[in-house]
């Protein structure tokens, strides 16, 4: 990349919000990055069945770029960063259905909230989302073998259900609550709940690693196999504290119970529940 | 009326080969001249008769079933985008009924016979084939394990057990008569199979698939119907089945037999681990008997899905790939199976099927009997056939592919050692005028007076997958549904039926049994004449070998 | 990976010997599933009828069709997916946690019970219902008996099935299948279907406020679906075709009176299985028939400038 192209930004305002979803999946590095201001404006988005120009919904700033900036709420706007390679997004609001889906390289930080299907079946990448997060984050779109296969999802807030569901690598930390199915049949890969999950976590798991900081509640196709603070997880715990979460791994302050499941499968999948030292078991 | 002018003309049915002449067309068929209409030059092309595909899966309730199994392959498929001329829909290894006749079409096809129909939702296969535009249709109803004629065959009731068959064709609104895994599909019932000719079916005690076979083959040209008996081997796909295969096509000396899909019934080896071809004794024994004719099933790499009234197969194949599996068994009549299926080069086994299609097409020397099919979807979708066209057409090129194979796949098969190409006219018979006479479509597959005007007119190229891939145009009843590779118009397609003869006293024999044995009104069962879109009953005679 | 292993309703009536029904009232719900189809019946393999057969009933409570059952099976609530998938542990005799089985509101010896007669039995079927595939799991209830039916083939003849809801839902199914490749849940606002339940199927378009329109044909969602669906279906135009008056037509902007299909319209409807059944209406009504409307309401919009212009072209909005 040369050193001009990365400081170059595209900068995108949304000057109304539709009032059905809008699908914009041009709004992706790869896409804007050899373009010229006024080809960006004339990209095409989809209101419901009609095909717009982009600057019809935003104001443009600038030439193509590697870096985009988008501002207002696109809590409406569909696909933003879809099999995206490289560069950066950075959406200052919300952001709409299947964020990074497909994606395989580069950074999306969003301020506000995201919705249902954030690196859908991404393969590489970084996604922030500071907000909340809807369901199937990670996951595998309907029928599909596998989910995420790589790269990382952060989410500061809340997330729905089946996050992470039949992913293979890649890394999840949520740091408020999840619902139902977190990690379902998970083959893969390593999903942090800080602040644990509704029911059924990592229902049909095959493998995997899934981490939570508060007791939960498991499947009757979990079993309890020993207590103990993993060593990866102090390597784990340290690249986490750069991201901004703190896992805590100091045997002084508690331990981890580990339950390996879901014997339905039969998987060797594994929960790491942590347990501070104050309290006794609680799940 | 339409005139095509200065194209090379293959119409093998009638020994024209690569002429250049003239072809018109008026009302929907081949005349000898016109005035005036409309002049397609056809200079520096190629005309052949429209494609036929013989045996294909393109409608009824098992494809459907298998449509809504797989949205991650339906995603990727090729989007069918709606215009003012054709509907949205997908391709892929399941195509959408609209999409199914655009992607036919689109190829130079003009009449498929949907080779598998349960007469139990025959209704709703009809309702299907009524949305595929452009193509006419006929279609096989099972047979082999319909519980009302094995009764017969285990009582010996040969002659009442014909005119049940008789009645059933009718019901369904059905062309010919599939056999599939005959006893076998029945025996999945309980979870079991028949694999050999011989063994007897579960449920009964006299009735073994070599009984169902001969006696169904028997009563089809008894009935005199335009397509033999349409059948699907027992012990489909499994390693070492030739034999069961060869001991199928003796016991059928005698009568008329189309072998669907031959491929998969050409293995030798005793497992997977030794599984090899036996295409080469299989085509000794089919080249010396002109009363047999078959197609292909060739296979090609890459995802499909796999669908049949082989329950046992599909089981059998879930447990192997640990993926998906779909199962709906129809009561009294049949079964079918769908497991999502990706053939990888690597892999010995399908490595094996794809030389086998392709050995098997080399080897029989009458082109006349073995018909271009992938069994599609299960071998590979039926857009793909260009593919094949390619390879049998150039050695040279099957020589790279089969650099694509792991080394000791080498030893498995023979198609190495294969040189034969194919010729232009002889792939025009493969896919056109073979398999039309194989379904006894007297007006199809070819272009003399009086045939429908059904033309497929190719750029004449050195590229030969796409020279078959893309069509300049293609005409349909004498309208020209394709130009310039788009779709520019579509028209209705027709349905073939036979209605052969039978005392309508029948009824009277099945009906008490039917409202046992069914949970159907007896009345809610035969399909209404009025759900086919422009019935083409064809005449049946009765055929003496 | 499981998959969907069914077969047609007279399977079951001459050959099924254990017919469990999962989160359904087949007594108040399906009244003739009983005496047409399952228990009641006497069949080709089965010839005893219901002396040949074992009726399982799995509810969270005793509804009158406990009485038809051998065996009630008191499940807690939302615990469905929690036995479903410790039976498909079970019947591969992997571990479970006994004291996690309690807290299903069945023991131990009841899932072994069960388990034994699963693989004994010749030919096994679920019938499953709302109870369990719109309680909390919703699909993946479903695909939790589903996937056990599929595995349990190992074994023994082992289908499921799901008892579908009023009207021709399985109809709708089949048809947008062959003509769509998906089921339900499908956009065609691209010019071709795409597929995904959450995204696009009704309720949530509607709970969403993601659509400007809407044109009901044969359903009363204004009495079945969550009040926020209720009021966007109010905000936007809604266009009804129904031959009567519902909950639904009185908040539509338009309500079509159609002909009542059965009665004086014609057609095809899906059994629960998939089979065909046509109708053959026995009288003549003054109105026209769904497909009459709809046919009329395509062939204006057919002259209407085309709003998809080919993939090059830009069109402003209307």
């Amino acid at each position: 990349m040369h050193a001009s192209q990365s400081m170059t930004k595209t900068i995108l305002t949304l000057k109304k919000a539709p009032h059905v979803p809008l699908e914009a999946e041009v709004i992706s590095p790869d896409v804007f990055s050899t373009l010229t201001h006024d080809a960006v404006c004339g990209l095409t988005v989809f209101l419901g069945k009609r095909q717009l120009r982009l600057d019809e919904f935003f104001d443009v700033e600038g030439p193509g770029s590697e870096n985009i900036e988008i501002h207002g709420d696109a809590a409406r706007v569909k696909w933003i960063g879809k099999t995206m390679t490289r560069g950066s997004i950075k959406v200052h609001g919300n952001a709409g259905m299947h964020l990074g889906a497909y994606m395989k390289g580069g950074s999306i930080e969003v301020t506000g909230n995201a919705s249902d299907w954030v690196g859908g079946e991404m393969k590489g990448g970084f996604i922030r989302v500071a907000g909340d997060a809807g369901g199937l984050l990670g996951a595998a779109y309907r029928g599909s073998v596998t989910g995420m296969s790589g790269g990382t999802i952060l989410i500061g807030g809340i997330a729905g259900t089946e996050l992470g569901m039949r992913m293979k690598r890649g890394t999840i930390v949520i740091g408020g609550a999840v619902r139902d199915f977190a990690g379902l049949q998970m083959k893969g890969g390593t999903i942090v709940l800080m602040s644990g999950a509704e029911l059924r976590t990592g229902a049909w798991m095959a493998r995997g690693t899934i981490i939570s900081l508060k007791p939960i509640k498991l499947m009757p196709t979990f079993g309890q196999a020993c207590t103990y603070v993993p060593t990866f997880l102090q390597m784990y715990a340290r690249h986490l504290n750069t991201l901004g979460f703190s896992l805590p791994c100091d045997l002084k302050n508690g331990f981890y119970q580990r339950f390996t499941g879901d014997s339905s499968v039969p998987g060797k999948g594994e929960i790491l529940v942590w347990q501070p030292a104050s309290s006794s078991r609680g799940s | 009326m339409l005139r095509i002018t200065g194209g090379q003309v293959y119409d093998p049915a009638n020994n024209v080969h690569g002429v250049v002449r003239d072809l018109c067309i008026e009302n929907g068929r081949v005349v000898a001249d016109v005035s005036g209409g409309r002049t397609i030059d056809a200079s520096g092309m190629i005309v052949f008769p429209g494609g036929v595909d013989v045996h294909t899966h393109v409608a009824g309730a098992a494809l459907n079933f298998a449509r809504g199994m797989i949205p991650e392959q339906q995603r990727m498929a090729r989007a069918i985008t709606r215009s003012k001329v054709q509907r949205a829909g997908i391709g892929g290894s399941t195509p959408t009924t609209f999409a199914t006749g655009y992607l036919y079409a689109g190829l130079g096809y003009t009449t498929v016979n949907e080779a598998a129909v349960p007469i139990l939702s025959a209704r709703h296969t009809h309702e299907e084939l009524h949305d595929t535009p452009i193509l006419d249709k006929s279609c096989c109803a099972l047979m082999a394990n319909n519980e009302l004629l094995l009764d017969l065959f285990e009582a010996g009731e040969f002659e009442k057990a014909r005119e049940v068959t008789a009645w059933l064709i009718y019901a369904a609104k059905a062309y010919g008569v599939k056999a599939v895994n005959p006893g076998g599909v029945t025996g999945w019932k309980w979870g079991k199979d028949c694999k050999g000719l011989h063994d007897v079916v579960p449920g009964y005690n006299k009735v073994t698939p070599g009984k169902i076979i001969s006696a169904l083959a028997k009563i089809v040209d008894d009935l005199g119907l335009p397509h033999p008996l349409h059948l699907h081997c027992n012990n489909l796909g499994a390693p070492g089945n030739f034999t069961t295969t060869l001991e199928t096509m003796k016991l059928l000396e005698g009568n008329r037999a189309h072998m669907a899909h031959l491929q998969y019934h050409s293995y030798g080896g005793d497992d997977w681990y030794t599984m090899k071809s036996e295409s080469a004794t299989i085509a000794e024994y089919f080249n010396a008997h002109p009363n047999l004719t078959t197609d292909a099933g060739a296979v090609l790499f890459g995802d499909t899905v796999t669908i049949t009234a082989d329950g046992p197969w599909q089981h059998l194949l879930y447990k192997l790939t640990g993926k998906k599996w779909g199962n709906i068994d129809v009561e009294n009549e049949t079964g079918c199976g769908v497991v999502p299926y990706v053939y990888k080069e690597k892999n010995l086994v399908n490595a094996v099927q794809w030389a086998v299609g392709l050995e098997l097409l080399l080897l029989i020397n009458d082109p006349w009997r073995v018909f271009l099919t992938t069994d599609h979807p299960n071998g590979a979708a039926f857009w793909r056939y260009p593919e094949i066209i390619q390879l049998l057409m150039s050695s040279e090129f099957r020589k790279e592919e089969l650099k694509k194979l792991a080394p000791k796949a080498m030893k498995r098969i023979i198609l190495p050692e294969l040189t034969r190409e194919y010729t232009l006219s002889e792939i025009a018979i493969i896919t056109s005028a073979g398999p039309a006479r194989a379904l006894g479509l007297k007006q199809k597959g070819h272009l003399g007076i009086g045939a429908d005007a059904d033309v497929a007119i190719f750029n004449a190229g050195k590229d030969v997958a796409r020279m078959f891939s893309y069509p300049r145009y293609v005409i349909k009843s004498g309208e020209v549904v394709i130009e310039e590779g788009e779709i520019r118009k579509t028209v209705d397609g027709k349905g073939f039926l036979v209605k052969p003869h039978y005392d309508p006293k029948i009824e009277d024999y099945i009906r008490p049994l039917f409202q046992q044995v069914y949970t159907m009104s007896f009345d809610n069962y035969p399909v209404e004449m009025s759900r086919i879109m422009h019935p083409d009953i064809q005449p049946c005679m009765p055929h003496n070998l | 990976m499981g998959g969907k292993v069914s077969c047609t309703l007279g399977e079951v009536k001459n050959r099924a010997d254990l017919i469990i029904y999962w989160g359904g009232n087949p007594a108040e719900c399906h009244p003739r599933h009983f005496t047409k189809y399952t228990i009641m019946q006497k069949g080709k393999y089965v010839p005893n009828g219901r002396k040949d057969r074992t009726m399982v009933l799995v509810d969270i409570r005793e509804t009158p069709s406990a009485k038809a059952a051998d065996i009630f099976l008191q499940v807690r609530p939302t615990k469905d997916f929690e036995v479903i998938t410790l039976l498909r542990a079970m019947i591969k005799d992997q571990p479970v946690d006994e004291a996690a089985v309690a807290e299903t509101g069945l023991s131990l010896e009841q899932l072994r019970d069960l388990v034994a007669r699963m693989k004994a039995c010749k030919f096994g079927v679920f019938f499953f219902g709302m109870g369990l595939s719109m309680t909390r799991g919703k699909h993946m209830n479903s695909a939790a008996l589903l996937t056990l039916a599929a595995e349990m083939n190992a074994f023994t003849k082992f289908v499921a099935m799901p008892m579908r809801g009023h009207g021709n839902v399985t109809g709708g199914d089949v048809i947008l299948r062959y003509t769509t490749g998906y089921p339900f849940g499908i956009s065609l606002s691209r010019g071709y279907p795409r597929f995904n339940p959450g995204e696009f199927s009704t309720i949530d378009l509607l709970i969403r406020g993601d659509c400007d329109a809407a044109l009901i044909l044969g359903a009363d969602p204004g009495a079945t679906m969550p009040q926020p669906a209720i009021e966007h279906l109010k905000r936007i135009p809604t266009i009804v075709l129904d031959p009567k008056v519902t909950h639904t037509s009185r908040l539509a902007r338009v309500h079509i009176t159609t002909a009542a299909t059965g009665i004086s319209a014609g057609g095809t409807v899906y059994r629960m299985d998939e089979i065909p059944l046509p109708l053959r209406p026995p009288l003549k009504g003054p109105y026209p028939t769904d497909e009459e409307v709809i046919r009329r309401i395509r062939e204006a919009v057919a002259k209407k400038a085309d709003w998809m212009p080919g993939m090059n072209g830009v069109v402003a909005a209307a």
